[in-house]
């Protein structure tokens, strides 16, 4: 497995958030881990991005122990329910960013940013700062500077959670092109049903600290705790 | 009602000018007697003693802006830090309210109480003594300041910039820096100006043996010397004044 998260434990005080979540991750794959607000989906990708610590438990990266590495060694982006783009610097350079960071050459920049700013369709709006962008467009961006790096592993805390249901489904779609193309693999945390079907490839389900992974998509619809059974009949009853 | 409106205007401006105008005009001065409207005597021997004869004048104006410099430049460097560690700490709350503290009690009740230690360490009558008694004030003030800047965003720009591969200091230049660079200066203007113009504190702390300029007008308005009190008031208006244009100039323009 490409990711391994093993018995991972987290608690605030004398509240358990974490309840030894363990999970696999294969690579180029996308995991969606569907669950409530405050059932610990953020608490899990901080703690994987290093950004928290566990109280027990390990994380494997490619078969390397990553539990003990600071988050900038890890290689691991994290893309938040905000797109966070850095207000001082300008669509270009905030998608340079983590280039700027490994000191690649000038000319090499360049070309790969605006590589990607085609793909990402922004390539007019490279010189725009951020409060000059709409909402669909700066989850683009924040996308792109996640991307340039390459990293090898993707953690996303409901990017789409802001966006209206338009941009919202635009914004998928183009995830699912660009999964492919880029190979990521990644953890998709949300709290919308038809979200988690849309982008995983497994499922997962999460509650009051413990996880359930699923190992296709009917085992998901089946189980009544994810709510899939009671959506399909309400739809039904209309 | 135009017209009525300049005119209110007008006064409010001349409100404000007028004094300045008296004090730059005093400076200026050598006699007036009552009951003369205008000074006996104008004369540029007042400014002209400052620039090349009175040491003592001359001293009190680098004393007062190495103090300030010095004051300013650590509390808002010590400020910024601290702001970060009380923000992001599980008792925030309790550690800002001990920030508030020191300006529960007068800046003079607070140096009398504290100096006896200060006498006891050999920090009274000295500048170095004067610098801490004066960070007492200003220190917790920048921590007030900033922890407003240190808010859940600025830690998830951090936590951004960590994720995407960057360390601790390079995080700080590229992303935490720029974004408080105006934070940081508009709190070291403000710690300039209130130590530029502190009295209370550095009378009592430096025992009348450190003499800022804000002490040598009280000295001078206490010989009647009004010629001299309002040349050193013009010295103690100027480096505000040009601090205030710089903000105005660069800062405010930044910003828009």
């Amino acid at each position: 497995m490409y990711l391994r998260l093993q018995n991972i434990s987290k608690t605030y005080g004398s509240k358990e958030i974490l309840k030894g979540i363990s999970l696999d991750v294969a690579a180029n794959n996308t995991v969606s881990i569907l669950g409530k607000s405050g059932c610990g989906k953020s608490t899990l990708l901080k703690i994987i991005a290093g950004l928290e610590k566990e109280n027990e438990g390990s994380i494997l990266l490619n078969n390397i122990d990553i539990t003990n590495r600071k988050p900038s060694a890890r290689n691991i982006v994290y893309l938040f329910q905000e797109a966070l783009l850095f207000p001082h610097l300008n669509v270009f350079e905030n998608i340079a960013f983590g280039l700027r960071l490994r000191n690649e050459n000038k000319e090499d920049i360049k070309n790969k940013v605006t590589l990607l700013l085609q793909q990402l369709e922004l390539e007019t709006e490279a010189l725009k700062m951020p409060d000059q962008l709409s909402g669909g467009q700066k989850q683009r961006v924040a996308f792109g500077r996640a991307l340039i790096i390459n990293p090898p592993l993707l953690l996303l805390d409901e990017p789409f959670s802001s966006l209206d249901v338009e941009t919202r489904s635009a914004m998928q779609q183009l995830y699912k092109s660009i999964a492919v193309a880029y190979n990521i693999t990644a953890l998709f945390v949300t709290h919308d049903l038809k979200e988690s079907l849309i982008m995983g490839d497994k499922i997962a389900y999460m509650e009051n600290g413990s996880i359930t992974v699923y190992q296709d998509k009917k085992d998901f619809i089946n189980d009544i705790k994810t709510g899939v059974a009671g959506e399909i009949n309400f739809w039904n009853s209309l | 009602m135009h017209k009525r409106k300049a005119i209110i205007i007008c006064f409010i401006v001349l409100c404000c000018i007028l004094p300045l105008l008296v004090l730059f005009m005093l400076s200026f001065s050598f006699r007036w007697v009552y009951p003369n409207i205008l000074p006996d005597v104008f004369t540029t021997d007042n400014w002209a003693e400052f620039l090349f004869r009175n040491n003592s004048l001359q001293n009190s104006f680098f004393t007062s802006l190495l103090l300030s410099i010095s004051v300013s430049f650590i509390a808002t460097i010590t400020g910024f830090i601290t702001a970060k560690w009380i923000a992001y700490h599980k008792r925030k709350n309790l550690l800002l309210t001990l920030a508030y503290f020191p300006f529960a009690l007068s800046p003079v009740i607070f140096a009398v109480c504290l100096k006896y230690y200060f006498l006891k360490l050999g920090l009274a009558g000295n500048i170095q003594g004067i610098i801490i008694a004066q960070l007492i004030i200003t220190f917790p003030y920048c921590i007030i300041f900033f922890t407003s800047f240190w808010n859940n965003k600025v830690r998830s720009y951090e936590n951004v910039s960590y994720t995407l591969g960057s360390t601790g200091f390079t995080t700080f230049k590229k992303i935490v820096f720029p974004l408080a660079k105006q934070f940081l200066l508009t709190c070291f203007f403000q710690c300039f100006i209130i130590s530029w113009f502190e009295y209370g504190l550095t009378n009592v702390i430096g025992y009348g043996k450190v003499q800022t300029l804000t002490i040598k007008v009280y000295q001078f308005i206490g010989e009647s010397n009004i010629f001299y009190a309002a040349l050193c008031s013009c010295l103690l208006i100027l480096p505000p004044v040009i601090l205030l244009w710089v903000n105005k100039k660069f800062i405010l323009q930044q910003s828009r």
